[in-house]
């Protein structure tokens, strides 16, 4: 990978921590509605997935995924604060505060959408595929999943389906450890998910999620196979989540130093580049830069209007109207 | 009040004129195969897709012979997995395609409930338009001929309570065809109900396109009377009931809702208005129901017109059992509609 790559990872992967700890702060104080999840400590995973997606491509974010939505808006249409405002519910979000955090999506960036019934779009995901295959277009859709959704029905239905029609899809499944509190070896027959992929028969890949060139470059290898006609591709980020549960910290205390200490994936490619002569100075101006970028789209989240009463009734169907209150 | 019910269909009836003076008797399936055959030569991007639909033609023959004329791209045989086989009809509706999946038997789409109600039928809402899911699912519903619990449920009123999904329900050969070209058409997806003991009832269907609007009931019978609102198989039971009640000095008016979801307020509750009289009939169980709806509905909004309570006739509140005379007992037929109609007529 060369420096300039590795440099703007880094910055896409301060732009997604700098936004989920601004979000977080203001969840906090009370500011944005609903649940909140974060992908703190998973940024290299998106980061290499915002990186190598296009926006004619689909993806299928999951609960976490904050960060690749914002990244894509960022990248491909300049307004990432739009992503912010429906997190906060705003009229100016890209869906104009109906879907907030866990319905988030913009077509025109790729994002399809995530669906806050876990893994659902596994079943999805085959039909923007098939839809790209069937116009011999040579587009990637890909579900981004955690390690939980592979106990659904769905999981299997899909994989199962993309292998018997060789479709596009690429399978992005964060291992974090852990599906809210169950172990991910205690809730599936094995803690390594490409274990139980093999026998669908198509590539699958277990990567380190912690280390953006390695993601970087698992995905670009997927991404490449998928483009080339050659089916689907499995791959398996290996990493952690910051987040607890709602309840606080379960996890031992030697595990959440060890991940945030040792393995934190910013840090690691701080020394990555450290290693390659970058001076701390230009490193330090990419993490103020993003936090100044990430406070501008808080500040227009929070001055946007609420969305008007009256649009509650919109969009239920495109042929008819539904009666207000 | 609710908020589907009420609403108001934006497009236009279109009457097929000219095609009624060309006419044939032809198979309720036969009528639906048609609707797919004219539908798959308009829309390119249009797909079937379900479990032995291909080669085989689909468990009741409703796409016999796609396979051959549009090929294996678009006419695609699936492994048992319901979840996936809407999932991916989502998936492409999302990109502007127009697939029609069959579920085999309507009991399955349990299978994929989430798909239906949480993905398909929010979509084009909770991503406040982004994205619409123009798909149809068609499966076979309803009892009478020995299926059992697990392939005879109604499964209408599963749906009632879900925003977003159109539920379609032709009674007979000519609207059948009529509304599922209508559905195809549509930008918003339907759940496309075909009751089995209606696929072998014969019509004079034109053999050309044409549609029949989604959202608007039908006077299949018009009367003075009593009023019984119905749909799918309670409908020629209806008629049924109508006829002989006619003998007994009786005028019934039969209202054929066709579309479920949002049905058409306006007819159902106008002849309501008009009798006075009501009985509202319905194959599925009795709570919180089609029936429970319609009720409901005219009692809330005809008070004033009526001359005593909304009569209804419906399904017990048991799974199907699988035995015949159970059966029997089980399910509301034509002489449950007429003695609920005697009734209503004392008012
Ligand atoms: C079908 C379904 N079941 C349960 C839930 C509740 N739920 C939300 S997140 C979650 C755990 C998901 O774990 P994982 O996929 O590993 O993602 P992580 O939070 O670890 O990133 C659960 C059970 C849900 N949203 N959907
Ligand atoms: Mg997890």
């Amino acid at each position: 990978m060369d420096n300039a790559t590795l440099i703007g990872l880094y910055r896409d992967m301060w732009l997604i921590r700098a936004f989920e700890q601004g979000l977080e702060r203001e969840f906090e104080k009370g500011n944005v509605p609903g649940m909140l999840h974060t992908g703190l400590g998973q940024e290299a995973v998106q980061a290499a997935l915002a990186w190598h997606l296009k926006a004619t491509d689909a993806f299928f974010p999951d609960h976490r995924c904050h960060g690749i939505n914002a990244l894509a808006q960022h990248r491909h249409r300049g307004d990432g604060e739009r992503v912010m405002a429906e997190l906060f519910g705003r009229s100016t979000g890209v869906c104009s505060g109906k879907g907030g955090s866990l319905h988030s999506a913009d077509p025109r960036v790729g994002n399809f959408g995530d669906n806050a019934v876990e893994g659902s779009y596994m079943a999805t995901v085959l039909g923007v595929a098939l839809a790209a295959k069937l116009r011999s277009q040579p587009n990637v859709a890909c579900a981004i999943i955690g390690d939980g959704t592979v106990g659904r029905g769905e999981f299997h239905e899909s994989l199962n389906m993309a292998a018997i029609w060789d479709l596009p899809v690429l399978y992005a499944c964060v291992n974090n450890g852990y599906a809210i509190s169950m172990p991910v070896g205690d809730g599936h027959a094995s803690a390594d998910i490409v274990d139980m992929v093999q026998g669908y028969g198509f590539e699958s890949r277990q990567l380190d999620g912690n280390d953006i060139i390695e993601a970087w470059t698992g995905v670009k290898e997927a991404v490449e196979h998928i483009r080339s006609g050659a089916g689907p591709y499995f791959l398996e980020f290996k990493t952690w989540r910051w987040q607890g549960i709602f309840a606080g910290e379960f996890r031992p205390e030697a595990e959440v130093k060890y991940w945030k200490e040792e393995r934190d994936p910013i840090m690691l490619a701080g020394e990555a580049l450290a290693g390659r002569g970058m001076d701390q100075a230009k490193l330090d101006a990419i993490e103020q830069e993003t936090t100044d970028l990430i406070e501008e789209w808080i500040a227009f989240a929070k001055d946007s209007p609420e969305p008007d009463p009256a649009k509650a009734t919109a969009n239920v169907y495109v042929g008819w109207e539904v009666a207000s209150r | 009040m609710t908020a589907a019910d009420t609403a108001a269909p934006k497009r236009e009836a279109r009457t097929p004129r000219k095609a009624r003076d060309r006419v044939r008797k032809v198979a309720f399936t036969r009528a639906l195969n048609d609707a797919l055959n004219l539908a798959m030569a308009k829309h390119d991007e249009m797909f079937v897709i379900g479990e032995d639909i291909a080669e085989m033609g689909g468990d009741f023959g409703v796409t016999k012979g796609l396979l051959a004329k549009y090929g294996p791209e678009r006419v695609r045989d699936t492994p048992l997995s319901e979840a996936a086989i809407i999932g991916t009809c989502a998936g492409a509706a999302m990109v502007g395609m127009r697939p029609v999946a069959e579920i085999m038997f309507a009991d399955f789409i349990a299978e994929c409930y989430d798909q239906v109600v949480n993905n398909v039928a929010k979509m084009h809402y909770m991503f406040d338009g982004q994205f619409k899911a123009p798909l149809v699912i068609r499966t076979a519903c309803g009892g009478g001929f020995g299926g059992g619990p697990h392939h005879s449920q109604s499964v209408e009123g599963w749906f009632l309570n879900v925003p977003g999904i159109v539920i379609v329900a032709p009674s007979n050969p000519v609207d059948a065809k009529g509304l599922l070209l209508a559905s195809i058409d549509s930008d918003d997806p339907v759940l496309f109900l075909e009751h089995k003991a209606l696929y072998r009832s014969r019509a004079e269907v034109p053999p050309e396109y044409y549609t029949t609007p989604l959202g608007q009931a039908a006077i299949a019978r018009e009367g003075s009377d009593v009023t019984v609102v119905a749909a799918m198989r309670m409908v020629p039971m209806a008629l049924e009931a109508a006829e002989e009640a006619a003998d007994a000095g009786v005028s019934v008016e039969v209202v054929d809702l066709r579309t479920i979801r949002p049905y058409d307020a306006e007819t159902v509750l106008a002849s309501a208005a008009k009798t006075g009289r009501v009985v509202v009939a319905n194959e599925a169980p009795k709570i919180g129901g089609l029936g429970a709806e319609l009720s409901a509905r005219i009692s809330e909004e005809c008070f004033s017109d009526l001359k005593g309570p909304v009569v209804r006739v419906d399904g017990l509140d048991t799974p199907i059992p699988f035995s015949v005379p159970l059966e029997d007992v089980v399910l509301p037929d034509a002489q449950d509609i007429g003695a609920a109609v005697s009734t209503a007529a004392q008012y």
